[in-house]
């Protein structure tokens, strides 16, 4: 599961982290090291960007979060919305430019952006002084800080004294938690750190942590979104939020993007964004789970669909592979039984996240070409599904009794025509358990693809809770959705395989 | 169509054949020359090779060293076509090997309609009275499984007579056979015999082989021990391997 924003807005060290990441993954698909040491340096080669002195007129590729309530989030009807998003929509209008919009996640936009894919980030990042190195900033565009809340219904603790000898909860790695560390001596209470605010608000409401501390913004937006939380506290002083280009490109459009804050501030409209997501409107009270199935349903939908296309067109290119490679497999030449051993020792011997990782990030960085995140999960499904698959052929070849082949052989037949007509036929009814058991699997390890940002099944469902925070529910909702499916396909399966393999 | 053969008019010569699977020689250097229209059975301990000297008449065995020559083509030599070769050559498992996807007809249809030797009418037609020929014509559309062994291994005879073959390899083919199918089996090999068919057949039927053959080979340990007449082997045996395992078998 893809957690919220968290984490690493605090950390300069998880890009860097991933950096060194693929670093390795090259050396290890025998680049070389020369080839690792010549990767793009930040900011140099391919600029998605224009350099020329206007950006009128021009088009420009932003990255952002995938989720970050209240700064980028979708709301009911899929559209990304938030406070990042109206304020660069606002002064892309200001200054007369055009935003291409990119929901990636919070690394995916910063190695995007590494990577010249995008001219801009814009997703709640911290201005800190490790970044500073790799980007360069906007003026801050908004202030945080760390509150702390308690359960709506609590009425004891009202300040940090009402804390003594009880446990509270923060975000790992994040401000929040550096804040509550710093004065947990003082006050005598304990810290629990938890990965993402719609766990910790639940921890919170179960009783486990009397009390969080939180991003005010995201706390703000949480309690105007009835998450069953009150802020206490004022707010601490924190850090600012800016706008980042790569190192030395797209100057322009950091002139363009501090001129339209001036003028966003100075007419209203500034407040007014701000005051849209943060502002203690007393919204509806939520719905039942009826109305959030039906809420929920065209976003979830669009994510079924992605998760069928992606399956479908993984599953017949894996076929293609397996089938292959599965003959390699068992053919007599050493050379091709030596391709498709290594091929199936790559792709079924490394995760599935790190393949995905690689083609979407490390392939770009070292070739210079994008590739979209359909192309990129699909090709990382279906290498990964082919080395079973193959397996799965050879397995099935194999297991056909060799005298068969000996038979047809022995009656003038060719090889070809022998594994055509007498082997393969026989294969096909072994193998199909496999393969049906592979198409669960692998329509299943589509929501892996949520990691880069493929708004699939998995993916719309993290949009939805992230922003109503209802976790259990809509969690309920996406595996039924996945349960029918798949119930669905593998009946269809099984009704084909007593039809055709008798 | 070089034939290297010595015997003008043997069917098959076999020169100086060994075979290894891997450090193991099996074959030590047999010399065989079999002449049109004659059959020749081969007997033996388990192990002694029989099985794989006949599955190197029709090359589904390597040939580590010397020549095989069937119909005056030499299967060791690379250029040969063997699937040609095997045209010619019918063979029949210990274990029969029907295709089990298709029905009998199918089976024995196989091989004339995929090689274009016969239209699929005409197929049918040749099927239906070889299946005739082996007593079978009304299981044409029954599935193997549901045959008896008996009726298997005759499916698989009427199968490797499919494409006409001049020569006839047997390998066994009654040692799956429950005792009382066994009968069966031998008939319709002993029709063939009758009609001239050349045939080499490895078995453990004693009875069978003193009955038919026109020479009985004996092997041991990869080499030919001894060969001649069903009489000569069979009541006058002369090497004391020969005589005991005879002993043993009678």
């Amino acid at each position: 599961m893809r957690k919220l924003p968290p984490i690493r807005r605090r950390r300069g060290g998880s890009f860097a982290a991933l950096a060194a990441f693929f670093t390795v993954v090259i050396m290890f698909f025998g680049m070389g090291g020369a080839t690792a040491l010549s990767m793009p340096a930040p900011a140099s080669a391919v600029s998605a960007g224009v350099q020329a002195a206007d950006v009128n007129g021009k088009t420009f590729a932003i990255a952002t979060d995938t989720t970050f309530a209240p700064f980028e989030f979708r709301d009911g009807s899929g559209e990304l919305v938030g406070i990042d998003m109206d304020l660069i929509r606002a002064i892309a209008k200001d200054q007369g430019f055009e935003v291409d919009i990119k929901s990636l996640g919070f690394d995916a936009a910063l190695q995007a952006l590494q990577s010249n894919q995008v001219a801009g980030v814009i997703a709640g990042m911290s201005i800190t002084d490790e970044r500073k190195k790799i980007f360069d900033f906007s003026a801050p565009y908004f202030d945080s800080g760390v509150q702390m809340a308690v359960a709506k219904n609590d009425q004891d603790i009202k300040s940090y004294e009402g804390l003594t000898g009880k446990t509270v909860t923060a975000k790992r790695g994040s401000e929040g938690e550096t804040f509550a560390n710093s004065i947990k001596d003082q006050y005598g209470f304990k810290v629990k750190a938890l990965a993402d605010s719609a766990t910790m608000y639940d921890d919170v409401k179960a009783g486990n942590s009397v009390a969080v501390f939180d991003d005010y913004p995201v706390l703000a937006y949480g309690v105007s979104q009835n998450n069953g939380l009150k802020i206490v506290t004022e707010k601490e002083q924190g850090s600012s939020y800016g706008f980042a280009v790569n190192k030395g490109a797209n100057a322009d459009l950091l002139t363009a993007f501090d001129a339209g804050l001036a003028n966003l501030k100075a007419n209203g409209e500034y407040d007014k964004i701000l005051d849209k997501y943060l502002a203690k409107a007393e919204s509806t009270e939520q719905g039942g789970f009826f109305e959030l199935v039906k809420d929920s349903f065209p976003a979830l939908m669009k994510g079924l669909w992605l998760t069928i296309v992606a399956t479908v067109l993984s599953l017949a290119v894996a076929l293609v592979l397996g089938v292959l490679f599965g003959f390699f497999k068992v053919s007599e030449s050493k050379i091709l039984r030596g391709v498709a051993t290594t091929y199936v020792a790559i792709f079924r011997g490394t995760p599935l996240l790190v393949q995905a990782f690689f083609f979407y990030f490390g392939l770009p960085q070292m070739t210079g070409q994008p590739i979209d995140v359909l192309t990129a999960g699909v090709l990382t499904l279906s290498l990964n599904a082919g080395a079973y698959m193959t397996e799965i052929v050879r397995g099935g070849i194999q297991s056909v009794d060799p005298g068969q082949l000996e038979a047809s052989r022995s009656l003038g037949l060719s090889y070809v025509t022998s594994m055509r007509r007498v082997v393969v036929p026989q294969a096909i009814k072994i193998m199909t358990p496999s393969f049906i058991n592979q198409f669960v699997i692998t329509l299943k390890d589509t929501s892996l693809l949520a990691v880069i940002g493929f708004a699939e099944l998995t993916y719309q469902g993290q949009q939805i809770y992230a922003s109503n925070f209802r976790t259990g529910e809509t969690l309920l909702i996406v595996a039924a959705l996945y349960f029918i499916v798949i119930t669905a396909l593998t009946q269809l399966s099984n009704v084909l395989d007593r039809k055709f393999n008798k | 169509m070089s034939a290297t053969a010595t015997d003008k008019s043997a069917k098959i010569s076999v020169r100086g054949l060994k075979k290894s699977f891997g450090s193991n020689e099996v074959l030590k250097g047999l010399d065989v020359d079999v002449a049109e229209g004659e059959v020749v059975c081969v007997i033996g301990p388990s192990g002694s090779g029989k099985s794989t000297f006949l599955r190197c008449l029709n090359k589904l065995e390597d040939i580590t060293a010397g020549t095989v020559t069937v119909n005056g083509f030499d299967l060791t030599d690379a250029k040969v076509d063997l699937n040609t070769v095997r045209q010619n050559i019918g063979m029949v498992f210990q274990h029969f090997n029907l295709f089990p996807h298709m029905s009998v007809i199918q089976n024995i249809m196989l091989a004339p309609v995929e090689l274009k030797k016969l239209d699929k009418a005409g197929a049918r037609e040749k099927a239906m009275e070889l299946l005739r020929r082996v007593g079978l014509a009304e299981k044409a559309d029954a599935r193997p499984a549901s045959l008896s062994g008996g009726q298997k291994q005759r499916v698989a005879i009427a199968r490797a007579l499919a494409m006409n073959p001049g020569i006839m390899l047997f390998d066994e083919a009654t040692s799956a056979l429950d005792p009382e199918m066994v009968g069966e089996v031998l008939q319709v090999i002993r029709d063939l015999a009758a009609e001239g068919m050349t045939m080499v057949v490895v078995t453990h039927e004693m009875g069978f082989a003193r009955e038919v053959a026109d020479r009985v080979i004996f092997m041991d340990a990869g080499y030919i021990c001894e060969e001649g007449t069903p009489e000569a082997i069979f009541s006058n045996a002369q090497q004391p391997r020969l005589q005991e395992f005879l002993a043993k078998v009678l």
